[in-house]
């Protein structure tokens, strides 16, 4: 047995496998992009112990992450917001751990997409990821750090390495390769197929997917997650999460913060049985009514109701910029937020 | 730091690049090599690194004075402090929150309201390995069974290595400490065998336990309902699985790195699954452990010397204590009991049936000792009596109500990877993987060596933190 050879060997192919493979998977129009998991998250998170007063953290489920661009509303108020909206989950827990844990006394936009912020506090998969995450941040090692940051440049520049924490049925890696084999029929019919569709930036800014606005069949196959995840909740919990943020808020404005509440788009057959499920006056009125915070509801001004949703989720990137461009001048007229830029 | 991780890439070449750099001398390596430890497990949480070094102070001062004295109370002391500290460290840290429990449970039975406040313990990464290792250490001196370690960095780094600190294997201070004394450095054929050992221990951890495995047997176990039998069995077959995957991955990595830099760590495992009785088991699974029970538990307990009866209730401890090692709960209890009891079942069997072992036999006997090993493995994995009872019980097709929850995919995949594995060591079991290399043509391993780096890179590993670092 000669090792140099076979090391050789092993090196020479092992380069011409991966080149092939990358050349394959870019091939079906796989981008190499960053992971939106938990470390990317507690960078972000990391950064609200050192903000002041005039600054913004965006709290929510993927409505926020989608529709609010990061770079439209730092152009238009000097100050870049910190995203820690996270897709699927409550901003509820965030909120609190953010009111209790930290002094930040900015502004708070909590957005309300009313299927998951309208769920039992404490309880689901909506309470649990978010949680995950402040867990990871808290209790992160030095090598995770490390692993993260190593971890960026290659992902930068592999689209292969294109498995996500979220799980996407189009996740390249082996797992979900071998996981996505379907023989026979001895299990019921399951979820259907939940492909990604929208990558992120290092601080977490989504563009959604050009695919998700041209290939009408890829989008309607996220509609049909969205209709199945809203027939399967739970009724709407609406007083026991009001009375869970009473407090919190009352204990951020004390300290000279702020919260607002948001509700971005969504259309068609979604936009249609979340008003059936979560009607406005029983959810989102309430919940000003109670909280004693300001709410903007995309219903209420022309300029925010102008959007389709291709997916009827979440908006386009360049409707998406629209959309925070024109939210951010509300906001300012209102003066719920600074502009840096004319002090 | 987890050798399937990227930071540990960085980490090692760093530390080979020193190692085999000209700017150190053989005692600067070593003091390299120490310090790298230490960061190796500083990483993961800096102030446990205090615990190492108390470990470290107290048994390299034990065994000094151990050495030395020859008065047997104070030697008896000395023997004592050692296991004081290595103990309670274990005791409080690996086995507090459970004793703290069990007080609560019996003072509740017999109707005292007491609800005692957690204590929320951090449990620092292998301190069930490191302890043992010291132990060893001192046991041995205590006994005048080794030499002591010439040097207090020649045994810091025997505490400390880092290949082997967090997992194993647990390594005699005889076969490593003086492995420190001369120069150590690999020849290029070690260097490169080292470097295939590395690829195959991240691509049994990666590919193999957390890519095949890992996803079927959590489902199963996490699955919180009734199973129907084959799920049952799927589940407990991907565990059995992902465990050796898991762990015998991680020994193979230790011992490649350990070569890379041109030292020998003893074998941990041995094709296990292609056993034949449970005797042949423990002499092929976790071999550094067993041995190490052997040694410091089941002989000074009487071993074999004092009668059958004797012999048994020393297995028994023996086992009963391993299964506790593994963790701090009584199912591992009860995994520790089952094996104990095979043992003694074994023993008793083979007075009555005297059985000649043939090719024909031994496999069947083979598939029988791992059908075993996996009813054993329920209790190992299961979080809770609960889940582990539900498990039996349809493993035994007692509930033909069960739900089916894994798809002819998945129980395909699990099927083709537990197959290969148990042949695998079946062919395997009275040969060696260098041997078996040395057979293959170079161009061979070449291509295998590489098919296996990019089914690693195709994984993608998360850096999934190895099973038996909760240990």
């Amino acid at each position: 047995m000669n090792l140099k050879k076979s090391v050789g060997i092993a090196v020479v192919l092992g380069i011409a496998f991966i080149a092939i493979w990358e050349l394959y998977v870019r091939s079906l129009g796989y981008v190499s992009e960053l992971d939106d998991n938990k470390a990317l998250w507690a960078i972000q998170r990391a950064k609200v112990d050192k903000l002041s007063s005039d600054d913004i953290v965006l709290l929510g489920s993927s409505r926020v992450h989608f529709d609010i661009q990061l770079n439209e509303w730092e152009e238009a108020t000097g100050v870049r917001p910190i995203m820690l909206a996270s897709d699927g989950t409550t901003p509820t827990p965030i909120f609190k751990e953010i009111v209790e844990e930290t002094d930040f006394n900015g502004t708070v936009v909590i957005g309300v997409a009313p299927a998951l912020f309208f769920s039992q506090p404490g309880k689901g998969f909506m309470w649990d990821r978010p949680t995950k995450r402040l867990r990871h941040y808290y209790e992160q090692t030095y090598a995770q750090r490390a692993n993260h940051y190593l971890s960026l440049p290659l992902e930068r520049t592999f689209s292969f390495l294109n498995a996500s924490e979220e799980e996407w049925s189009d996740d390249i890696d082996l797992k979900t390769l071998v996981n996505n084999i379907k023989i026979g029929n001895r299990l019921p019919e399951g979820r259907p197929p939940f492909n990604n569709f929208g990558f992120v930036d290092a601080d977490r800014n989504v563009t959604m997917f050009e695919k998700t606005k041209t290939d009408t069949a890829f989008a309607n196959g996220i509609v049909k997650i969205w209709l199945g995840g809203i027939e399967r909740r739970p009724t709407p919990v609406v007083d026991s999460v009001i009375l869970y943020y009473q407090p919190l808020i009352e204990k951020l404005k004390k300290r000279g913060g702020n919260a607002i509440f948001i509700r971005c788009p969504s259309s068609g057959k979604l936009r249609e049985k979340e008003n059936e499920i979560y009607s406005r006056t029983v959810c989102w009125d309430e919940l000003l009514l109670q909280s004693g915070l300001n709410g903007y509801h995309f219903e209420d001004y022309t300029q925010l109701n102008q959007f389709t949703c291709p997916e009827e989720s979440h908006l386009f990137s360049t409707d998406a910029r629209i959309f925070t461009k024109e939210l951010v001048k509300i906001l300012l007229e209102d003066q719920q937020i600074s502009n840096l830029k004319t002090r | 730091m987890l050798f399937n991780s990227l930071s540990f890439v960085v980490f090692l070449i760093v530390v080979l690049a020193l190692y085999y750099s000209k700017i150190l001398s053989w005692t600067g390596k070593k003091r390299m090599l120490l310090l790298s430890s230490y960061v190796f497990y500083g990483m993961w949480n800096p102030p446990l690194v205090i615990l190492l070094w108390i470990s470290t102070v107290v048994d390299w001062t034990a065994g000094k004075k151990l050495a030395t004295l020859e008065n047997k109370k104070k030697r008896k002391l000395w023997l004592l402090l050692s296991m004081v500290v290595n103990l309670g460290f274990l005791g409080f840290f690996k086995y507090g929150n459970f004793l703290l429990e069990n007080f609560t449970a019996i003072l509740q039975s017999i109707g005292i309201e007491y609800e005692a406040l957690p204590m929320d313990i951090i449990l620092p990464m292998g301190i069930s390995f490191y302890t043992f290792q010291t132990m060893s250490y001192t046991i041995d001196m205590y006994y005048r069974k080794g030499e002591r370690a010439r040097t207090f960095l020649d045994f810091a780094l025997y505490v400390t290595f880092f290949p082997q600190l967090v997992a194993g294997p647990i390594v005699r201070a005889k076969d490593l400490i003086t492995q420190f004394y001369e120069p150590k450095k690999a020849t290029i054929h070690q260097f490169l065998w080292g470097l295939f050992l590395l690829t195959i221990g991240v691509f049994q951890k990666v590919v193999l336990a957390d890519a095949l495995l890992s996803s079927t047997s959590d489902k199963v176990f996490d699955a919180g309902k009734l199973l129907h039998g084959v799920d049952a069995w799927i589940g407990t077959l991907a565990f059995s699985g992902q465990i050796f995957f898991d762990f015998a991955g991680y020994s193979t990595c230790a011992i490649g790195i350990a070569l890379m830099l041109g030292i020998i760590l003893p074998d941990n495992f041995r094709y296990p699954y292609a056993s034949i009785g449970f005797s042949d088991l423990w002499r092929r699974w976790h071999i550094s452990l067993s041995s190490w029970l052997r040694d410091y538990l089941y002989i000074p307990l009487g071993g074999n010397r004092h009668g059958i009866t004797r012999m048994y209730v020393a297995l028994m401890l023996t086992m009963l204590l391993g299964g506790l090692w593994h963790g701090a709960a009584w199912t591992f209890v009860i995994w520790g009991a089952l094996h104990g009891i095979y043992l003694v079942g074994e023993r008793l069997l083979k007075k009555l049936i005297p059985i000649k072992i043939n090719a024909w036999n031994g496999i069947f006997l083979a598939f029988l000792t791992y059908t075993l090993v996996n009813i054993t493995w329920v209790f190992f994995r299961a979080k809770g009596f609960a889940t582990a009872n539900d498990m039996i019980t349809s493993m035994f097709f007692l509930n033909p109500d069960g739900s089916k929850i894994l798809g002819i995919a998945e129980i395909g995949k699990v099927v083709i990877v537990i197959t290969g594995l148990f042949l695998c060591h079946w062919f395997m079991r009275n040969t060696s993987m260098k041997e078996v290399s040395l057979k293959t043509p170079s161009w061979v391993l070449g291509v295998g060596w590489a098919v296996l780096f990019f089914l690693i890179c195709l994984a993608q590993g998360s850096g999934e933190q190895f099973i038996y670092f909760q240990f």
